[in-house]
Order: C-alpha cells, then structure tokens, then sequence
C-alpha cells in the first residue's frame, strides 16, 4: 500500500471528523447566512428611523408627502409644530424619529426639521424633496419636474468582461464572496495544519512518524488532506450562499440591492467557468504556499501555547491579501494593485479578485501563476527542510540564524 | 534477514559533535545492546540507523546496500520520548502504524487484535490512547514498532518507566521476537536486562566506541579478574599478597578475601598454592560483569 496513501486517508479522515473543522465549517457557514440575511434584516429594523411627522401648509405637505414616500414613512401630517418639539411629541406621532415643518419663503422651500438623531435626514431630505423645490421656483408642476429630473443613463461596458452595470455588480457581489471564503478556508485550514504538526510534534509522535514515513512525503499527504477537506468545507459554505440567497430573495422580496442577491447570482451557470477555474487554481496556489509555512513554523515550537505567537506573523500577510483584494474590487488596474497581484502571497487573494472583476492581460495571469507556483515550490522545499530537522528538535526554539542554517543545509 | 553495518558514522549539530566515529555490525537475528552514559551518542546512532538523521560521514548499509526508504519500513522502532495520537482508539492507532509499514487491510486489523491480546490490552482496545496509563500506552507503542514483523527492531531506553510487570511482560515480547529472528538494538541502562536479552555490546561515550563485542570477548580483554576465598585466615591472605600483580579488594558481605590479580594468573596455581597453605573452603573466580566492563569503559574507576 502507497505509504502517502496511508497518511493522505489517515489525516483525511481525522481532520474531517475533528472538532475544529466541524466547528469551523458551521461557524463559516453561520457566518454566510449573516451576510446574507443581516443587511436586509437590518434594513427592515431601520424602518424606525425613517418616520417623520410632517407640519405645515396642506397644499405643501401634501405633495411632500407622496416625494418623500420613497426613503419616509410620514406618520402623520399636521398644519403647526410646538415652538420646540419634544421626544412626547414624536412618540405621540406615531413614534416618529423627527418632526419637518415646511414653509415657503422667498427662496422657495424652506424646512426645519426636529430629529431625534440631527445626523439623518438632511441629505435624504433634500433630494426627495428637490422636485418641489424646483417646481415652486419655476411654476412647473411637481410631476413634471420628476419626469424631468429622471435621466434615463444606461451603461454599456467597454474593455472589460461585462456587458452592462448590473453584471459588473453582481461580479464584484460574487468576487467579494469567493474572496471571503478564500480567506477563510485558507486561514483556517493552513492553522489547521500548524495544529496538526504542533501536536505531533509536542506528543512526541513525530519521531515515530519520520521513521516510517519519509518527512516530505508526510507533510505533502498532511497537505493534500487539508486541501481536500478545504474544498468539502469552500462546497458547504458555497451552498450555503446560494440557498441563502435563495431564501433571502424570497424573504424580502420587495426590491433592492443586497447581498443576498449577489449571492442569489452565485449558481453554475452564472458563474464564468473561468473565474471558477482561477478559484480553484489559486486557492491550490495560496493554499500550499500558506500551509507549508505554516507546517514549518509549528515543527519549530515545543508547546502548543507558543502556537498563537508563532501563527502571528503568518496570519499578517493573509490579512493584507484580503485588504488588497478589496482595493482590487475597486480599482483592478491600478499600478499597484497589478503588481499585488504578481507578488507570492498576496495573488492568490489580489489576482483571482482582478479576474473576477475585469479583463487581466493574459501574460500577467500566467506570470502571476509562474511566479506564485515557483514560490509555492520554494516554500515547500524550504518548509520540507525545516520541517524535516525541526520535528526532531526539542528544548529550546532554535534562533532565526539557525534556522536559515538549516535552510542553507 | 539481513546485517546491519554501521561504517565510522558521523553527526554533528551545528558546533555540538554527537557522534563522532561509531563503527558497529548486528548480525541476523542477535540482539545487539547500545550502552553508554546520557548524551553519548546512542540516540543520535540509533537516528542514523533509521534514516531518521543523514549521517555527515560514513555509511549505513543492510546487507551491503545503503538503507533506503524501502528498507526503513521493514525496520521497527521504539524511541525514547514515547508518543500516540492521544484521541486515536488503541485499535486504529496500531493498525495504522501497521499501514505505515505495509500491512494492508484487513491484515492490519487483524495483527493489531493479536497484539492487543498479547499485550493484554483487550479492555482498552477501542479506549483512545489518552485515557491509558503511562505503562499500557507503552505497550501500545511496541504493538506498533512491532505489528509488521520487522526484521530488524530498535529500541532506545525500551524499559525506562515500566513498573516491574509491564518490565517483565516486554522482556517476554522482546524475547518472542528474538526467537522469531528479529534483529534487536537496544540501548538501557537496565544493565541485568541486557546482559540477558543481548548477544553483543557496543559501549559507547563521547561519540566513539570505547568497547565492543560479545560478553566473552568483552571479558576476553578485561586486564584483571577477582577471587574469592573463604575462609579469610591470615595464612591465606598471606599467599595471596605474594601473588604477582594482586590487590586487595574491600570485603564482600560474606566476609571473604577479595583480591584482584592479573587476567593471566594461572587460577589452578593459584588455588594450589593457597591449600597448601591451609584449608580451604571456597575458592571463586569472579568474571567481569557487564556493568564493570561499562564503567571502565567510559573511564570510570569499576
């Protein structure tokens, strides 16, 4: 029987059924249906905060009211206000968050809004209610302001991969998500691997292991393990996106943008087989070159509490990967971000984020993927040596000129 | 079944030399036993037999061909830092340390039921490893340096922490396996246990070998021997003073003359001399034991 074999299923098998990857995976999956479902629960919540009392001439508050029935909840409408309002007197208004008493003036339209929170309303006042405005400076009825102040924009795409504005959303919607679980199910299995090795390690395991199992071959199998269950995990938490879109569409099906739409969008068939190609590629990419570091870093400790110290420093440019990929959801051409995007590290997070969300010259994807898999070798042949003599080593942590010793051979 | 030569090996880390020239042969199915005192180079040797540490210098071979990976998995090994999977069942973890070195399922299966037997684990085989006392976790480890019939079994410290019935139930074990032909290295400080269990010595200290060899060659070369007489009169003493090269030794418990002389001395002359003298109603020659042969080995007075 292939010894890697052994230690793939072995390691498989345990991973699959420990703790921490159960949890794990729940809390992830938890933690999609947040996303999912929390802004637009949210959103219904803030119901509260967007009603309003309105005061002043008939003919004003009533034409108000239908204008600003798009962001408002009027509650009431009354002729006058209090020379103060007080809180009595919203709660006495259908709870109302402020009280706007609107006036004409020789300006036109004048309103004095009372709020409960000064920092709302301003803004969202004066566009809802800007029609009006311009209907008592001009003479021009109200309804025909509106018409007129609706431009019809449609935008086309140009240079890039999506034909019009609502599929550029939904890319950056679906990038933002995949970007996400990258993070995680990177994260979390390559700690995972650094608890793997830890244990062997301060178990006094390890030794017994590396004289049956040649020390590359056991890490590459410990590797390809957690790779396997990090795709069981990414599946889990990618279906649990779309039924959770599903659900959160049919919820809240009165219209708006939401995350839950953009998840909505993630399915086999509206996803660029493409983009799941270089999701696949460079989660595999950031994938080894994240769990050999990690897997060298945790042959070197003696107890499992130096864990967190030595995780530290690893966890950072994870970190900033995820950082830059949503600078690259923005502004994918940027100079900087395109040379992110080169960099070991860091591309398997910034490059899969620019070809989700735009054309990428062919020969930087392929000088992305050669420099990332070159540096993913490297790293494994440096980590194998590490690995390789760290395992062994007990006492005190060896220092950082040792460990290049040990690189050099 | 195959020989096991160690050629002036070699090892260093960083500016500590481990071990600094250590030459040894295990024949076929004998038992070879590593002694030596803390920080000898033991380990570090029974590393390099097992692939575990590249040697810097010189070589390891089984049967005139340098130990591979294809090799290393007929071998066997018990370290001295014991470790298991702490939530891994006794069962699985000994089956798939039989995995590791070849044994397919359901063969693995069913060799780790017969060790659990043997070992008398029956009870805990489907407990994990965690829950087990110190003494049956080490059991556990030898089922698993041992479920796959290695040819050649290394066991560094293999006593250490054993009460005296986990100590005698792995003497029986080790002893199985030698009469089934497994090649044994060993190292303890448990000098009785492997004056009985080994067929050659190799005394080690400093990272050289100081002594090697079976016990009678290893007597063979011991410069002095000591005598006992009973019973400790005056005129005795007398003829034992006057031979060449004797020294007095301090008394033994039973109150006898202890005296040590030359290697060479004639013990028939000597014995003739001394009824000559008087009565005589004992007259022992003491060999070497292993532990002598140790101390004086590592430059330790005996």
């Amino acid at each position: 029987m292939n010894v890697m074999a052994v230690v793939f299923g072995a390691e498989f098998v345990r991973r699959l059924t420990s703790r921490p990857f159960i949890f794990a995976t729940l809390i992830g999956a938890l933690g999609i249906v947040a996303i999912a479902v929390l802004p637009r629960m949210l959103g219904n919540i803030g119901g509260d905060t967007r009603r309003v009392v309105l005061a002043g001439d008939p003919a004003l508050t009533a034409t108000a009211r239908s204008l600003l029935a798009r962001d408002f909840d009027v509650t009431d409408v009354v002729r006058t206000l209090p020379a103060q309002p007080t809180t009595a007197f919203l709660d006495a208004h259908g709870k109302a968050a402020a009280a706007a008493l609107l006036a004409r003036d020789a300006g036109g339209l004048r309103v004095t809004a009372y709020a409960r929170d000064p920092s709302e309303f301003r803004s969202a006042f004066a566009r809802d209610l800007s029609p009006l405005q311009v209907a008592l400076a001009t003479g021009v009825p109200v309804a025909a302001v509106r018409e007129h102040l609706t431009v019809p924009v449609d935008v086309r795409g140009v240079g890039g991969p999506f034909a019009d504005e609502s599929s550029a959303v939904a890319a950056k919607g679906i990038a933002y998500l995949f970007v996400f679980l990258l993070y995680l199910a990177i994260l979390l299995n390559a700690q995972s691997i650094m608890s793997s090795v830890a244990e062997e390690k301060t178990s006094r395991i390890a030794e017994l292991l590396v004289a049956s199992v040649d020390p590359s071959l056991l890490l590459a199998a410990k590797i390809l393990a957690s790779a396997a269950t990090g795709f069981i995990q990414l599946g889990v938490w990618i279906l649990v996106g779309v039924l959770s879109g599903n659900a959160v569409t049919t919820m809240f099906s009165h219209g708006g943008p939401s995350a839950g739409a953009a998840m909505n969008a993630i399915g086999p068939l509206s996803v660029p087989p493409g983009e799941i190609l270089a999701f696949i590629a460079f989660f595999l990419i950031g994938f080894v070159q994240y769990s050999v570091l990690y897997a060298a870093a945790a042959s070197l400790i003696n107890r499992t509490e130096d864990l967190g110290s030595v995780a530290m420093p690893l966890v950072f440019p994870v970190v900033v990967g995820f950082i830059l990929a949503q600078l690259a959801l923005e502004n994918p051409h940027a100079s900087n971000v395109v040379a992110f995007s080169e960099i070991p590290l860091l591309a398997p997070f910034v490059m899969f984020t620019r070809i989700a969300v735009s054309s990428v010259p062919a020969w930087q994807v392929v000088l992305a993927i050669v420099v990332n898999v070159a540096a993913a070798a490297l790293f494994a042949w440096g980590a194998g040596r590490v690995y390789r003599v760290g395992l062994l080593l007990y006492g005190r942590p060896p220092s950082f000129r040792q460990v290049l010793a040990t690189l050099r051979g | 079944m195959g020989t096991l030569v160690l050629s002036r090996v070699a090892r260093s880390f960083g500016s500590v030399t481990a071990v600094r020239d250590v030459s040894l042969a295990v024949e076929p199915g004998t038992t070879f036993g590593l002694l030596g005192p803390n920080g000898a180079g033991k380990t570090t040797t029974m590393r390099m037999i097992l692939g575990i540490l590249v040697p810097d210098r010189g070589a390891v071979t089984w049967d005139g061909k340098p130990v591979d990976g294809r090799v290393r998995r007929r071998f066997g090994y018990l370290p001295e830092e014991r470790g298991l999977y702490g939530k891994l069942k006794v069962r699985e973890q000994i089956a798939y340390f039989g995995r590791l070195h070849g044994i397919a399922s359901p063969d693995d299966e069913r060799r780790a039921d017969a060790w659990i037997e043997r070992l008398g684990l029956g009870e805990y085989a489907a407990r994990p490893c965690a829950e087990l006392s110190k003494g049956n976790q080490q059991k556990v480890q030898v089922a698993c340096a041992a479920l796959h019939e290695p040819e050649l079994l290394v066991l560094d410290e293999p006593f250490s922490g054993l009460d005296p019935v986990n100590a005698q139930v792995l003497l029986e074990t080790l002893r199985s396996l030698q009469r089934g032909g497994t090649s044994l290295i060993m190292s303890s400080h448990q000098m009785w246990q492997l004056e009985d269990l080994c067929d050659a010595f190799c005394v080690i200290a400093g990272g050289t070998v100081r002594a090697s060899g079976t016990l009678a060659q290893l007597r063979a070369g011991w410069p002095t021997r000591v005598v006992e007489v009973d019973p400790a009169t005056d005129e005795l003493r007398r003829v034992l003073e006057a031979t060449p090269g004797a020294r007095a030794l301090p008394p033994p418990e039973s109150g006898a003359l202890a005296y040590e002389v030359p290697a060479d001395a004639d013990p028939a002359a000597l014995l003739r001399r001394l009824v000559g003298a008087g009565d005589v109603t004992r007259f022992e020659r003491v060999e070497p034991s292993l532990r002598d042969i140790y101390l004086r080995a590592i430059g330790e007075a005996a």
